[in-house]
């Protein structure tokens, strides 16, 4: 665009701007200024900034509060699993579709599209019933599992979109140089595949770690409930706001840091796979 | 090489099997097997506390949703709440990716702002509101008070009213951002030469959004509202959290209406069949919403 923009015009867009930026950090801004006041001050004065930093919230759930401890940590658990399976499973899959397609894979692609747009609802009953016959309800890998069907077939897409821009000439040589598949996939494709494995990582990543429905079916016990789930629960009995609100500042810190230095990546991914998609 | 062309083809063919095969196994177990089994517990009666096995009872069910209130209720509130949101996210976030694409220099903090809700857990942040909008010692309460604004005060989740439109605002904080990041990407690939040759012919501010950028993000608007409708149609966490379907069935919708059914009076038959709707649902607005974005100009 050459034509320049009048000063009205740029003042008018930057206020706009400016006005929807602050209702989007303000909430948060007042979770992380509530996690350091003292409940006197979150009940009765109700101010935005604290008028004496304290650190008895983050105290609490540190030292006192060992079962916030136990929800992080199953959040941790189940993300960094949930992750690590799909990097594997995608960049394996990706790869297929794109370099070494057989009778039906195309279809296949098309099927794992069209399981993006199915409602988990559909799918959350019979899984229950499976895994409640199966005794890994309240399990690690009975939440671990169904958390892929969030990320994986978002991730299929990415990884084979990014393998079938590559060029055929980098296999063709490896193989001559006597790699087979796997060694081609290892070392070859996949170091250059990088971009693509942060997207799959970051978006899994969040995904995973603030996901509600599947945990709030699956996870019954509290001894393994991820922290989005448990802090929801927790809020009737316990009414001390601001022990939650450092909880809930513990767990949006990470994904928060993780897009921040991530943002132009997982954007420029989360397109492509959208519009490929 | 001592491969023949034809034997190579195939030990990729069959490499590529192997690399699909753990994916396929996952997607079978937990996606083909549950859509089947959904299908056939629709028709049935299987109540997962007391009955061993599921009966077939045909439609029942399906009969049986007709008569059903709390069902009625939850399809009547899902179907307001998607206009609602469907409609605010679009219009939302082509206004952000509008501004965004307008703000020349300087735009990280406003872009960072407005895409980081996608990433902080949603039932977290509906936690946090549930504070914010507290009668008593919620700060959006005491901020109107301090500004002199007390007689617009209000128990913002106890009134059906209100308690709609809080869900309907929290949900599209959290969503937002995402429809803005594919906005922007459409307007950004619309090619310079366009604008250029438009602003020659004089078109600028509204004529140009209507005559040059809109008709330009068809595929946008196809990727966009299928992703805006799925986001409504499967809308739980915000009611949930925020309202707990309350006050009385006010905020209730099929999504919550499934999950009570299933996993609360474990009717897994009646669930199923409720879940059934949905989808249908799903890909009958998926389907309009391609037929209409896709239409020419």
């Amino acid at each position: 665009m050459s034509r320049k923009q009048k000063p009205l015009t740029a003042i008018m867009i930057t206020f706009s701007l400016l006005v929807a930026s602050l209702l989007f950090i303000l909430p948060i801004v007042f979770c992380i200024f509530t996690s350091f006041k003292e409940s006197i001050e979150i009940i009765k004065d109700v101010t935005f900034f604290p008028h004496m930093w304290s650190l008895v919230n983050y105290d609490y759930v540190f030292v006192r509060g060992t079962k916030y401890l136990t929800y992080y940590l199953n959040t941790i658990i189940i993300t960094v699993s949930a992750v690590t399976i799909t990097l594997l499973l995608s960049s394996l899959s990706g790869y297929s579709f794109a370099k070494l397609p057989f009778k039906g894979s195309k279809a296949l692609l098309g099927v794992i599209l069209f399981i993006l747009a199915f409602p988990l609802a559909a799918l959350l009953i019979p899984i229950y019933i499976m895994e409640y016959s199966l005794g890994i309800i309240n399990t690690y890998l009975g939440l671990i599992l169904p958390n892929l069907l969030l990320i994986l077939p978002f991730s299929v897409f990415i990884m084979s979109g990014t393998f079938i821009d590559m060029s055929h000439e980098l296999e063709d040589s490896a193989e001559i140089d006597g790699c087979n598949v796997p060694q081609t996939w290892w070392h070859i494709m996949l170091p250059l595949a990088q971009n693509a494995l942060v997207v799959v990582l970051v978006s899994g990543f969040y995904s995973v770690w603030g996901e509600y429905t599947i945990s709030k079916t699956l996870a019954t016990k509290d001894s393994i409930m991820p922290i989005s789930v448990a802090l929801t629960l927790l809020k009737s009995e316990d009414w001390n706001y601001g022990v939650l609100a450092a909880a809930i500042t513990m767990s949006i810190i990470p994904p928060i840091t993780i897009f921040t230095i991530f943002q132009n990546n997982l954007v420029e991914g989360m397109t492509a796979g959208a519009i490929k998609g | 090489m001592q491969y023949t062309i034809g034997e190579r083809r195939k030990t990729k063919e069959l490499w590529g099997k192997l690399f699909v095969l753990p994916t396929c196994i996952f997607l079978f177990v937990f996606v083909v097997y549950p859509i089947f089994y959904t299908l056939i517990l629709s028709f049935c009666d299987y109540n997962f506390a007391f009955d061993k096995k599921p009966t077939l009872i045909g439609f029942n069910n399906f009969s049986n949703m007709v008569k059903d209130k709390q069902f009625l209720t939850a399809l009547s509130n899902t179907l307001v709440f998607t206009i609602f949101i469907f409609t605010l996210l679009i219009v939302l976030s082509l206004a952000f990716a509008l501004l965004l694409f307008n703000k020349k220099k300087n735009s990280w903090f406003y872009r960072t702002s407005i895409f980081m809700p996608i990433v902080v857990p949603a039932s977290l942040i509906c936690l946090l509101f549930t504070w914010m909008l507290a009668d008593n010692f919620g700060i959006i309460n005491r901020f109107l008070m301090n500004i002199g604004l007390s007689r617009y005060t209000h128990n913002w989740l106890t009134d059906a009213k209100t308690a709609r439109w809080w869900v309907i605002i929290v949900s599209i904080w959290g969503k937002v951002g995402f429809s803005t990041i594919l906005f922007l990407s459409g307007i950004q690939r619309i090619s310079t030469d366009i604008f250029e040759a438009a602003e020659i012919d004089g078109a600028v501010g509204w004529r140009k959004l209507l005559y040059i950028i809109i008709p330009n993000l068809s595929e946008t608007f196809v990727v966009t509202g299928i992703w805006a409708i799925l986001q409504c149609l499967k809308l739980f966490v915000t009611p949930n959290v925020l309202t707990k379907g309350g006050p009385g069935n006010a905020t209730l919708v099929l999504y919550q209406n499934i999950y009570n059914e299933a996993f609360l009076n474990f009717e897994m038959g009646y669930a199923s069949s409720i879940a059934f709707v949905l989808t249908a649902l799903v890909m009958i607005f998926a389907l309009i919403n391609m037929k209409v974005s896709r239409r020419e100009y």
